[in-house]
C-alpha cells in the first residue's frame, strides 16, 4: 500500500471495528468515557485526562435485551445504543457522560446508569432554552461536572488543562472543516461515505489521534485529481444522528453525490468552536448552549412572524445549501425523534423558503428499511434531476 | 419504432408495449414469488399479444419494486415518475395520482407536462394497501372483486379504527358479532383507508384533476370513499393497473428517440 492511501484505508479499520483503538487504550490502563450527543462537553474529558468515546448504535444488530428494559417510545437509535451498550459491546468504558439533549436521554439515563454499572456517571443538565439565567445556570453545572471528573480521576483539572483541551478540540474541527472543503468542487473529491466514515472514525479516537487522523485524510485527498463520483445532483442531509455511512451510500449508489448536513455526526457538532480568549468555562458554556443549532434548544421568537421565526432558527441550513451549491435536501428522522419531529413542519416550510427540494423520510432504525427508502430516494433524484 | 414498459409489483406484474402512437399490447399477471420470472412471463405475453417479437423491441423500461430484477431493461426508473408520466399521457388535465397498488400507496403532485413536484409514500407497513383488501375479503369471505360492489350498498359506513391488517381483522370479528351488516363493514374498511390516503397526502394536496390508479382503483366503493373525504370529483382511467407500465413505456419512447438523435 503506498503512503498516499493510509489515511482513508485507517479510517475503514477504525470504522468496521468500531471501538478498536478505545480498548487497546483501555487494557493500557488508560479511563475511557464513553458519551451520547453533541452537547457532552468533550474538552473536560480530555482535560481531565480521560479519553472520550461517542457511542454508536449498529443497525444490522436487532435491537434485544435492550429493549427488555427500555421501553419502545424511545427513538430506535437510542435503543440501540443502549441495546449494544448491555450487550457488552462497550465493555472498555470506565464511565458514561449523557447530557441533557432530547427527551429520550434524560429519561432513560437512570436506566443506563443502573444497568451498566461504571464507576463514573454524569449526568450534564444542558439548559434546553437560551436565556440569561441559562448561561448563570449552566456555568454552574460545568463546574460540577468538572468537579465529578476530578474525583473519579483524583486529580484537579486546572485553567490550563482546559485550554489546552480547548485548544485541541478547536483544531480538530479546524481540520473537520477543511475536509469538508472536498466537497465543493463538482463533482465532490470527496464522497459523503468517505466524510461519513472519517469523522465516525475520529468520535472513536482521542482528540490527538483524531488530529492526525485528519491529516492524514486531508494529505490524502488533497491528492486527488478526480472525483470518485460522476456528476449527479448535490444532496445535503438533514437529521440528527446518523451514525452510519450505509444512507449516504445509497444516495451515492443512485447517481447522486452527498455534499453537505446538518447531522450531530456531521457540522452540528464539527463546525461550531470553542472561543479560546474567554474564560474556559464560560468559552465551553457559550459553545454547548447556544452554538449548536440543534432542536432541542428553544430560542425565543423575538420578531412574532412565523417567516421571521424559520429565517432565524435555520439560518444555518440556508448558508449551508448555499456554500456548497446544493440541488436538493433529505431530510432523515428516526421514528419517535421528539425535538426533530416537532419541528417537521417548520423545517419544510423553510426549505420552501430557501426554494431547495425536499424528500422527508422517517425511518426505523435498521438496515432492513434500505429497500424502501431506495425507492424514494430514487423518484426524488428523478424529481429534481 | 417500438417500445416497452415493464411494471413489476408486489402484487401483479404488467406490461405494456407501445407502437409507435398507440397501445398495441398490455397484460396483468400475478407477480408470484420469482420476480424475474414474472417480468420475463408478463413481457412474452404481451408480446404475442400484439403479434410481435422480442428484438423489435428498441427500449425497455422498468419499474416497480422489482425494477432491478428485470433482465430485459434498458433502465429503471421509479413507479412514482411512470405513474405520473403515464396518467399525463391519459389524463392531461391530471395535477393529482392517487395510487394505491398491492402493498404501498402514494400521492403524487405532478404539472401540466407530467413532472412530479411533490410525492409521498405510505411507511414501509402495508396497512391500507392492496394486500389489506385481500386479507379483509378473505376474513369477511366475498371475493376481491364485489367488495366495491358490496360497499355502495352499505348505509352507514362501521367506524373502523385501524387500517393495520392484525388489528382489523381483530375488529372484524368484533363487528361480526355485533351484528354489523356486511355491507356497512366493507364501506367502514374503505373510509378508513380512505381517511389515511388524505392524511398521507395532506403536504401534496390535492389539486384537481385527481386520478385515481393502481389495482385498488377498479374498486369502486374505495373511489366514492375517496371522493367522500376530499369532497371533490375523481378521476378513474379505463385501465387503472397498467398507468406505470404505460408512463414506463412513454419514457423508454422518450429514451429511444433521445439517442436515436
Amino acid at each position: 500500500m503506498n503512503k498516499q492511501s493510509k489515511g482513508m484505508a485507517k479510517v475503514e479499520r477504525y470504522y468496521e471495528n468500531y471501538g478498536s483503538r478505545a480498548r487497546e487504550l483501555s487494557a493500557e490502563g488508560k479511563k475511557v468515557i464513553g458519551y451520547v450527543c453533541s452537547f457532552a462537553p468533550l474538552e473536560m474529558i480530555t482535560a481531565s485526562g480521560c479519553i472520550p468515546f461517542r457511542l454508536r448504535g449498529d443497525i444490522h444488530e436487532p435491537i434485544t435485551k435492550g429493549d427488555t428494559l427500555l421501553e419502545t417510545i424511545v427513538c430506535p437509535y437510542y435503543r440501540s445504543c443502549f441495546d449494544l451498550a448491555v450487550k457488552h459491546r462497550y465493555e472498555f468504558l470506565s464511565g458514561m457522560v449523557i447530557p441533557h439533549a432530547c427527551d429520550s436521554m434524560v429519561r432513560s439515563f437512570s436506566v443506563w446508569s443502573y444497568s451498566l454499572n461504571l464507576p463514573y456517571f454524569q449526568f450534564v443538565n444542558t439548559p434546553s432554552v437560551v436565556k440569561d439565567s441559562s448561561f448563570e445556570f449552566f456555568n454552574e453545572e460545568l463546574k460540577t461536572y468538572k468537579k465529578s471528573l476530578e474525583e473519579f480521576v483524583g486529580k484537579k483539572i486546572t485553567d490550563d488543562d482546559l485550554a489546552g483541551a480547548i485548544q485541541l478540540h478547536n483544531e480538530n474541527r479546524n481540520k473537520a472543516r477543511a475536509v469538508y472543503e472536498f466537497r465543493k468542487p463538482d463533482p465532490p473529491l470527496i464522497t459523503g461515505q468517505e466524510l461519513a466514515k472519517t469523522l465516525l472514525a475520529c468520535s472513536s479516537l482521542p482528540i490527538e489521534e483524531s488530529n492526525r487522523l485528519l491529516d492524514e485524510v486531508l494529505e490524502e485527498v488533497g491528492q486527488r485529481k478526480k472525483s470518485p463520483l460522476g456528476k449527479g445532483p448535490r444532496i445535503l442531509i438533514d437529521g440528527a444522528c446518523i451514525d452510519n455511512a450505509e444512507l449516504a451510500g445509497l444516495v451515492e449508489d443512485l447517481g447522486a453525490s452527498v455534499v453537505a448536513d446538518t447531522i450531530c455526526n456531521g457540522s452540528r457538532d464539527y463546525w461550531p468552536k470553542v472561543d479560546e480568549k474567554k474564560p474556559p468555562i464560560e468559552a465551553l458554556a457559550d459553545r454547548y448552549l447556544d452554538k449548536l443549532n440543534c432542536p432541542k434548544t428553544y430560542r425565543e421568537n423575538k420578531t412574532g412572524n412565523f417567516e421571521e421565526d424559520i429565517k432565524a432558527r435555520f439560518a444555518d441550513i440556508g448558508f449551508t445549501a448555499k456554500e456548497f451549491q446544493v440541488d436538493g435536501a433529505i431530510i432523515y428522522l428516526y421514528r419517535y425523534c421528539d425535538p426533530f419531529g416537532f419541528e417537521v413542519p417548520a423545517r419544510k416550510a423553510y426549505y420552501e423558503l430557501i426554494h431547495v427540494p425536499l424528500l422527508h423520510l422517517e425511518d426505523l432504525y435498521s438496515a432492513g428499511t434500505i429497500g424502501q427508502l431506495r425507492t424514494r430516494i430514487q423518484a426524488f433524484l428523478e424529481m429534481i434531476g | 419504432m417500438m417500445v416497452a414498459g415493464i411494471d413489476v409489483g408486489a402484487a401483479t406484474a404488467k406490461a405494456v408495449i407501445l407502437s409507435d402512437e398507440s397501445v398495441t399490447g398490455s397484460v396483468v399477471i400475478p407477480t408470484g414469488y420469482d420476480v424475474s420470472t414474472a417480468a420475463e412471463s408478463v413481457i412474452r405475453e404481451a408480446l404475442e399479444n400484439s403479434g410481435r417479437k422480442i428484438q423489435e423491441l428498441s427500449f425497455v423500461v422498468s419499474t416497480g419494486y422489482g425494477r432491478n430484477a428485470v433482465a430485459l431493461s434498458n433502465k429503471a426508473i421509479t413507479e412514482i415518475i411512470c405513474h405520473a408520466c403515464g396518467v399525463n399521457w391519459m389524463v392531461p388535465e391530471a395535477r393529482t395520482v392517487i395510487d394505491i397498488g398491492g402493498q404501498d400507496s402514494k400521492v403524487i403532485g405532478i404539472d401540466d407536462k407530467g413532472n412530479v413536484d411533490n410525492f409521498v409514500m405510505n411507511d414501509k407497513c402495508a396497512a391500507g394497501t392492496g394486500r389489506f383488501l385481500e386479507v379483509m375479503s378473505k376474513v369477511l369471505g366475498i371475493g376481491i372483486d364485489n367488495m366495491g360492489r358490496i360497499s355502495l350498498q352499505g348505509t352507514e359506513p362501521c367506524s373502523i379504527s385501524s387500517t393495520c391488517t392484525v388489528f382489523a381483522e381483530s375488529e372484524m370479528v368484533i363487528l361480526r358479532a355485533r351484528g354489523e351488516s356486511r355491507e356497512n363493514i366493507i364501506a367502514g374498511i374503505h373510509k378508513a383507508m380512505a381517511h389515511r390516503v388524505a392524511l398521507m397526502g395532506r403536504s401534496v394536496g390535492f389539486r384537481k384533476e385527481v386520478v385515481f390508479t393502481g389495482g385498488v382503483a377498479k374498486n369502486e366503493g374505495m373511489k366514492k370513499a375517496l371522493e367522500d373525504e376530499l369532497s371533490l370529483e375523481i378521476l378513474v382511467p379505463e385501465e387503472p393497473q397498467i398507468m406505470g407500465a404505460l408512463g414506463a413505456a412513454l419514457l423508454a419512447r422518450a429514451e429511444a428517440a433521445r439517442r436515436l438523435d
